[in-house]
């Protein structure tokens, strides 16, 4: 078979574009703001309101800004399976598009934070900030734990480094807000590479058998080491007689 | 022709190591020794070989520790960690802690070396207590063994004293949180509390002494003490002969099994290369006690959770369930963590110290014994092991409280308050459940646990009375 000529190729690539092209620009919903609006009364209006105004346990969106959004949407919080449910972090219910196309929306109801930038920051400045700062509720390895009140913080190693600067400044469900004052934008920056660090070094070492330290080792002492070896016992004792 | 020249040449060698080994022996009296150790029988049962995983284990500890005391750094002095590890890099910490995170990133082989010492350390305690229950559940504790049961009680406080002492030198946060639970329970006792916690930490915690003094006691007063008494248990076992299980052609004068060379020694070996490979294997892959990730100790950061290392979970599970209650005796004010941090532990070894005798008071047996019981043979005994078995276990299972409550999305409060209860109620339902099962089975002595029918076990009593009517 021959191969197309370079010409061929450029002028299928021209057509394709311009299909594409075309084809957004018939469409209203490439407008983001329009899209959210269109998403938002199919998935978030019956909770919400129609225009965010908010209804019994759900808050009003005016003003909560797109930080909040985006936060909510993309740990898949919102939207919210019934109204007096608790929101936990899983797989987003939107793809990547739809998520900036339903925050820009929320942010379009008024005001509030933006969606923050993250920079590079200082692991080692962030090990301080964040055993001081967020250990005691996630957990030194970033696994999260059980809260003496009940319910329990999520694991922090797969979260997005801009879902880890929405969360500090909002504090979401039982977590405190941390404002500029208490944590610079500097310092949020080395928190981020400091949980970097603690994913790449999650397996340092060899399986991390759920970073819970002491509970995990004794288990696995017990049955897997002092197990095996019991096997083995047993197996020579077997061969003895 | 050189045949046998060689021949002679050899022979003549032989006469002169024979009459050089003979002139030794004049002199150290050996040979006798040898001839009796080599001749010693070892059982075959299987369960004879426990003790022998916790002396392996001993013997793991011993050669990487070596290694590790090559490279840690027993200090509380700060310095720069100048190693690999972004998280620590460029920052002032302890000698320890440095030296620790370096033997995890920077030496080679290190964190090896490093993980297999502490998955050692945990199976050695863990062998230990293995140990102990077969002879406890087969009475092998009893006259004339006392002393060695004495003996290998103090062992398994020396292993968990020096597990902890281990634990603890790191200078990280989670160890540094189990020494201040340490400084506090040792605060605890009325009188000599603050002088007992003063003589330990040197002044007020942390204070600067406390890591090289844990360091001097982990490696060299603990663990002389644990190779010295090893030697005394080995010794008296050979001295008194194994016990052995009731079989055909067994008696309480003889002991069945293998020769002590070669088929013992070879066994032996078997499990010694066995539990390197299960140790080194651990330690090279999977993970134990990240100290890069827990940081250094700083008396104002938390990691939540926090447990201690397995062997001190059961003192953390009732410190944790302990209300807290401060009351006074003859005017002194006893604080919470005392009941459950001393007392507890306290009473907890004294009564295995006097078991042997307690034992007697139960069963209203004091003869010298050789054979060995079958578990069942003694169901009062059964009932107090399993009850405590269940409690320590229930114990050692609310220490991790927080851990259990994430796993079960349940509060902590919930858990602990729920285990309060569970603790002190269910070691007693496990303990008639163990009565009854051992009393049926030694009614039917042909039968197995899983063998067992409800019928039997109903009518276990009248079976026994039949029998005690027949016999007499
Ligand atoms: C089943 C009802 C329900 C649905 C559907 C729902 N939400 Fe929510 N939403 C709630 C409730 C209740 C809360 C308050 C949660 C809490 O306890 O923190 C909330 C909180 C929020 C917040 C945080 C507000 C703040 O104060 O920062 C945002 C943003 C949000 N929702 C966006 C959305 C979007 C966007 C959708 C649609 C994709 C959506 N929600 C769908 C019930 C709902
Ligand atoms: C008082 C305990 C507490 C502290 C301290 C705390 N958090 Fe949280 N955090 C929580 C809880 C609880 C949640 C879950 C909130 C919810 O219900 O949605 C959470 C959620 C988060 C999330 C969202 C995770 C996800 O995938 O959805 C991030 C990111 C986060 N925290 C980061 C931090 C950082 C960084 C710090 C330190 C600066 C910190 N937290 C301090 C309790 C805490």
């Amino acid at each position: 078979m021959r191969r197309p000529t370079p010409a061929v190729c450029l002028a299928l690539a021209a057509f394709a574009l311009t299909a594409v092209a075309g084809l957004a620009a018939a469409n209203p919903a490439h407008d983001p703001v329009e899209r959210g609006r269109q998403l938002y009364g199919a998935s978030c209006a019956g909770c919400h309101g129609q225009s965010g105004e908010g209804f019994m346990t759900s808050p009003s969106l005016r003003g909560v800004g797109a930080a909040s959004a985006d936060f909510q949407l993309s740990t898949g919080r919102m939207p919210l399976s019934a109204p007096d449910a608790r929101p936990h972090p899983r797989e987003p219910a939107f793809d990547h598009q739809d998520i900036a196309a339903l925050t820009a929306f929320v942010a379009s109801l008024g005001g509030g934070p933006q969606v923050p930038a993250v920079g590079p920051g200082d692991p080692r400045k962030g090990r301080t900030l964040y055993l001081a700062s967020c250990a005691s509720c996630h957990s030194a390895s970033g696994v999260g734990a059980a809260l003496p009140g009940g319910g329990a913080a999520p694991s922090l190693l797969n979260t997005k480094p801009t879902q880890v600067a929405e969360a500090v400044r909002l504090g979401p469900g039982a977590m405190p807000a941390f404002d500029t004052k208490t944590l610079t934008e500097a310092e949020v920056n080395s928190i981020i590479a400091y949980i970097g660090t603690v994913r790449d070094e999650f397996r340092h070492g060899g399986a991390a058998i759920g970073g819970a330290g002491p509970v995990p080792e004794g288990l696995v002492a017990w049955v897997i080491g002092l197990g095996v070896l019991i096997l083995v016992i047993l197996f020579l004792g077997r061969r003895a007689s | 022709m050189i045949a046998r020249w060689v021949r002679r040449k050899l022979e003549e060698k032989l006469r002169v190591s024979r009459w050089g080994l003979r002139k030794l022996d004049e002199r150290l009296r050996i040979a006798s020794v040898v001839r009796e150790a080599v001749a010693k029988v070892f059982p075959d049962h299987w369960s004879f070989m426990l003790g022998e995983i916790a002396l392996y284990a001993f013997v793991s500890l011993l050669l990487t520790g070596t290694f590790l005391a090559f490279f840690f750094d027993p200090s509380s002095g700060e310095r720069i960690y100048a190693g690999d590890y972004a998280g620590l890099h460029n920052s002032r910490v302890s000698a320890a802690y440095a030296s620790a995170v370096e033997l995890s990133f920077d030496v080679r082989g290190g964190l090896l070396v490093r993980q297999t010492h502490h998955w050692a350390a945990l199976i050695f305690v863990a062998a230990i207590v293995t140990h102990m229950l077969r002879n406890f559940f087969t009475g092998a504790f009893r006259r004339p063994r006392e002393l060695n049961w004495i003996i290998g009680v103090t062992l398994l406080v020396l292993a968990i004293a020096n597990g902890f002492a281990g634990y603890s030198l790191p200078d990280d946060l989670l160890s540094g949180t189990g020494l201040r639970i340490a400084n506090s329970i040792a605060l605890s006792m009325p009188i000599v509390g603050t002088w007992a916690a003063f003589l330990l930490f040197g002044g007020e915690f942390p204070g600067e002494s406390i890591i090289p003094r844990l360091y001097i006691l982990h490696v060299l007063l603990l663990p002389g003490l644990i190779a010295a008494l090893i030697g005394a248990h080995m010794g008296i076992l050979i001295r008194q002969k194994h016990t052995h299980f009731a079989g055909p052609g067994r008696n309480d004068h003889n002991v069945v099994g293998s020769k002590m060379w070669p088929t013992y020694a070879f066994r032996s070996f078997a499990l010694l290369s066995a539990l390197f490979a299960v140790t080194f294997a651990l330690g090279g892959l999977v993970q134990i006690n990240p100290v890069w990730l827990w940081g250094p100790f700083d008396p104002g950061t938390a990691s939540a959770p926090a447990q201690p290392d397995w062997f001190m979970g059961w003192l953390e599970g009732a410190l944790r369930l302990y209300p807290p209650i401060e009351f006074t005796v003859f005017g002194y004010l006893v604080p919470a963590p005392f009941v459950p941090g001393v007392l507890l532990p306290g009473l907890t070894f004294a009564i295995m110290y006097v078991w042997p005798w307690l034992d007697r008071l139960i069963t209203k047996d004091r003869a010298a014994h050789h054979l060995l019981d079958r578990p069942r043979h003694s169901p009062a005994r059964m009932a107090v092991g399993v009850w405590a078995l269940s409690f320590y276990g229930l114990l050692l299972l609310a220490g991790s409280d927080d851990v259990l409550a994430d796993l079960m999305g349940l509060p902590v409060l919930t858990v602990m308050k729920t285990m309060r209860i569970v603790v002190i109620v269910v070691p007693f339902l496990f303990a008639a459940a163990a009565y009854a099962l051992a009393r049926a089975l030694r009614a039917n002595p042909e039968q197995r646990l899983s063998g067992l029918r409800w019928k039997q076990i109903r009518k276990s009593d009248v079976v026994e009375e039949e029998t005690r009517h027949g016999g007499s």
